[in-house]
């Protein structure tokens, strides 16, 4: 979009706007990175972070010092990791060792990568993978322990995945593939992150004996953004719509994309979004366990994008043709009200819960299916902010409410009684003159026993041609007369 | 639900199903015989519909709650450890003297008659609308949300399962007969095969074509219930009170279930006309939302309240009612965290299944009165 492509746009949405605005103009972060005081080579780790990941770069480094440096040398060491896996011209029999060995690379001093495709859009990380491999020794042993395990874990599932062969030609075949590979790729990172979090002292320890927890952030983030992005992996010739799920509503993949297959499509796309609205509660759940505020921001910023994205995607039928993404203006506005505390995140996940409900249609196959997932979600944010308190209701009926309560009590029933003299003077009104009208035509002799007797021939109309000539002779004869 | 082998059903011992041919009554009289070893007893003021084949071996008294003399005997002749108390007039149909006298005054009998005969297990069939004043929204209510009192409670039917529920509860180790255990079940919302009210009455609404009005918003959530589930969580709370009588201490407070009420729903609420919007899909519709016009709640309620003095004056009976437009806008949905705790209760049948269940029951049955009337 140009400048005056943006103008057209903002002038039709001035909302969008005006949250970008209000992002760039009031966001004050609870840390911020200082550059000043960096090495040249931690300078470049963050070159690197910039270029392989616009929207994490700018949550990192907003966290906590004591976590910045580790979970962005994380990141960089797993998206290097990803690069090799995503990349299709490495040959499989020297991609696979590479996966399995990652760990051991973090700390071979100068390693680096250059066998990447040149179209691979991070290959420059691989290629300056040195600069990682130097900032590595500066983080904490026990920071260090934990980016290598899952280093390790990740680069061996990714080898079993794309030892595969199936996945290749086939795509994924049941869901429990689809959410071990989600695993591999996204449940192993909340686990590390999580790790982190904890023996820094910034999240709540039961975390580490819920698994389960970080296991969902993970997922729900991978799927969300598998959904979204079928059409894109399509077009790379990959998929990871699991076929258990595809299966039911199409023949062949391929077919999802056909427009005249869309009522199909969508409704494999309803299925996709029902798998992944499973894991909402235990991602506000999750949230609940950390302490601190830019680490509360840096996991429920992406979180918040999700829910959108879901809303997004959810009956959207453009995601079989197009890349489609959250506008910019909802993405500053999501922002700002998921960098504050788990109630707004809890108001942003109702919100955009609320609008999938809405675009819930009972064409769908998971018509009650969906509508049940979206009422847990409603419900579970009930039972951490309750509306009602069962002690104040107990109050009442035993007639201590307060006076305050008894006012209000009084003043509604007033507007009631309003209401219904309002409602009754309107009723009152239309009778008297509908009874005038009626009185009045009556007494001019309108005959509506002929009118009732040909409704209920089921002529609603007065028959249009003869009629209308006969009625057209006597005006014309009646003026001639009078004139 | 697969069948279960003789030797792994629980043991109920003698089990009297009071309104045992009744809605509820009957689909307990079916679980208990699918899933447990007892002898099983009915007893209803008619015997003659909803009666399982004689094979079965269930026994099917006449008699009146009403009247101690006429139930006593059953009481003594079968001997029951395990005596359930379904029996109700339907919410809708009966006028005020009769909910006072069956539920209020029958229910008092039932208590005295297992007093005098040694039973060791009373549960009886309350009512989620005990905490509902049928205006006021209910948001993931659980058992500590007060009952209503008399001077709030606007429906009398909700009164007198109030009153009776109390009395139940009451008679939990009584000094008079401590050995009796009792507790109630409240569920909500409940639907299934046999049901005369939520199934048919959304049914209805498909048949007349009234499938493009939606009254409020539809961002209230409703729980809905399975018939057999609400019977399920009734044996589970048999098994749990025969189970509690033969311990020396009562159990902490934190697991007793004697004494106790315990609202049971499907565990799945659901906006309110998604749940009318599967009835019609199971039913055959096959549209969407794009024809619906949303009313909203007041202009529903002028239209009702209008209805309902047209209905004075024509003496016929109202398409839309006042009640109807509060239900459908109400939020009414309960937190079921202390039968899934005390009672062990997870539903039997999802709601899908059951609203694919009920609504086959309801269209045959519908099918069936055509052929009686064209023959």
């Amino acid at each position: 979009m140009g400048l005056l492509g943006n103008i057209a746009y903002f002038s039709i949405h001035p909302n969008q706007l005006r949250s970008i605005l209000q992002w760039k103009l009031w966001h004050d972060p609870v840390h911020q990175r200082d550059p000043a005081k960096e090495s040249d080579n931690l300078k470049e780790c963050f070159k690197y972070l910039d270029l392989t990941s616009r929207s994490f770069s700018a949550v990192i480094q907003e966290l906590n010092p004591e976590l910045l440096v580790p979970v962005a040398l994380f990141y960089l060491c797993l998206r290097a990791l990803d690069t090799i896996e995503d990349d299709m011209t490495i040959p499989l029999e020297k991609k696979e060792p590479l996966l399995r060995n990652f760990q051991d690379v973090l700390t071979k001093d100068g390693w680096t990568f250059d066998g990447n495709g040149p179209n691979e859009k991070d290959r420059e990380l691989c290629v300056h993978f040195d600069v990682v491999i130097t900032e590595l020794k500066t983080v904490k042993p026990a920071y260090f322990a934990i980016i290598k395990d899952i280093t390790n874990k990740m680069g061996n599932g990714m080898a079993d995945y794309a030892n595969n062969a199936e996945h290749n030609i086939e795509g994924v075949k049941t869901i429990k593939d689809y959410e071990l590979y989600c695993h591999y790729v996204a449940g192993l990172v909340g686990d590390g992150l999580t790790r982190l979090f904890v023996e820094s002292g910034l999240a709540n320890p039961a975390l580490l004996k819920r698994p389960e927890l970080s296991e969902a952030m993970g997922q729900f983030l991978q799927k969300t953004n598998i959904i979204r992005d079928v059409r894109e992996d399509f077009d790379d010739k990959r998929s990871f719509y699991p076929k258990e799920i595809w299966s039911k509503h199409v023949d062949k993949f391929a077919d999802l994309f056909d427009p005249k297959n869309l009522p199909a499509a969508l409704a494999c796309s309803s299925d996709m979004v029902l798998n992944a609205l499973g894991h909402a509660e235990e991602c506000l759940f999750y949230m609940a366990g950390i302490k601190d505020q830019s680490v509360f921001n840096f996991v429920a910023i992406p979180q918040s994008m999700a829910i959108a994205t879901l809303e997004l995607v959810f009956q959207n039928p453009n995601i079989f043709q197009k890349n489609v993404k959250i506008t910019k203006g909802d993405a500053c506005e999501l922002m700002m009200q998921s960098s504050q505390n788990l109630r707004t995140v809890c108001e942003i996940f109702k919100r955009y819960i609320r609008r999938i409900h809405k675009k819930n249609t009972p064409k769908d196959p998971n018509f009650l299916q969906i509508s049940i997932a979206c009422g847990k979600v409603e419900r579970f944010i009930e039972s951490i902010y309750p509306t009602q308190d069962p002690k104040a209701l107990a109050l009442i009926h035993k007639g201590e409410s307060s006076v305050k309560d008894s006012k209000t009590a009084a003043e509604e029933a007033e507007a009631k009684k309003d209401v219904f003299y309002l409602m009754f003077a309107v009723m009152g009104t239309l009778l008297v003159i509908s009874a005038l009208m009626i009185g009045t035509a009556w007494l001019a002799g309108a005959r509506f026993d002929i009118a009732f007797n040909e409704l209920r021939k089921g002529k609603f109309f007065p028959s249009q041609t003869p009629d209308g000539d006969a009625a057209q002779n006597i005006v014309n004869s009646q003026g001639h007369g009078e004139l | 639900m697969a069948p279960i082998p003789a030797s792994e059903k629980a043991p109920l011992g003698n089990v009297l199903v009071i309104g045992g041919c009744g809605f509820l009554g009957h689909h307990l009289v079916d679980l208990i015989l699918e899933s447990y070893k007892a002898s099983v007893s009915v007893l209803d003021l008619y015997t003659t519909r909803n009666r399982r084949p004689d094979s079965d071996g269930v026994s099917y008294y006449n008699g009146d709650i009403t009247d101690l003399s006429s139930i006593l005997p059953v009481f003594e002749k079968t001997k029951p450890d395990v005596v359930i108390h379904t029996a109700s007039p339907t919410a809708v149909d009966g006028a005020k003297a009769l909910f006072k006298k069956v539920n209020v005054d029958g229910t008092k009998v039932v208590i005295e008659a297992c007093q005098k005969s040694g039973v060791k297990a009373l549960v009886y069939t309350s009512s989620a609308s005990i905490i509902s004043d049928s205006v006021n929204d209910l948001i993931n209510a659980d058992e500590r949300w007060p009952v209503i009192p008399a001077s709030a409670q606007s429906e009398y039917y909700s009164l007198t399962k109030a009153e009776a529920e109390a009395f139940v509860l009451a008679a939990n180790r009584s000094p008079t007969c401590p050995k009796l255990l009792t507790c109630a079940i409240r569920p909500s919302g409940i639907f299934g095969p046999g049901d005369v009210q939520q199934t048919p009455g959304f049914l209805n609404a498909y048949y007349n074509g009234q499938t493009g009005f939606q009254l409020g918003s539809n961002d209230n959530l409703f729980d809905f219930t399975y018939v057999t589930n609400i019977a399920h969580a009734h044996l589970l709370a048999a098994r749990a009170l025969i189970y509690t009588s033969t311990l020396s201490h009562p159990l902490q407070d934190l697991e007793k279930v004697d004494g106790e009420a315990f609202l049971i729903t499907n565990d799945s609420p659901v906006y309110f006309w998604d749940f009318a919007r599967a009835i019609w899909k199971a039913a055959g519709n096959e549209r969407g939302t794009e024809h619906v016009w949303v009313i909203g709640q007041s202009l529903g309620m002028g239209v009702a309240t209008l209805l309902k003095w047209i209905s004075w004056v024509t003496r016929k009976p109202a398409r839309l009612t006042p009640l109807q437009v509060k239900y459908s806008c109400m939020t009414r949905y309960l937190d079921i965290g202390k039968a899934k705790k005390r009672l062990g209760y997870a539903p039997l049948v999802s709601l899908q299944d059951g609203i694919e269940l009920a609504v086959k029951w309801a269209i045959d049955e519908k099918a069936g009165e055509g052929e009686k009337k064209s023959q």
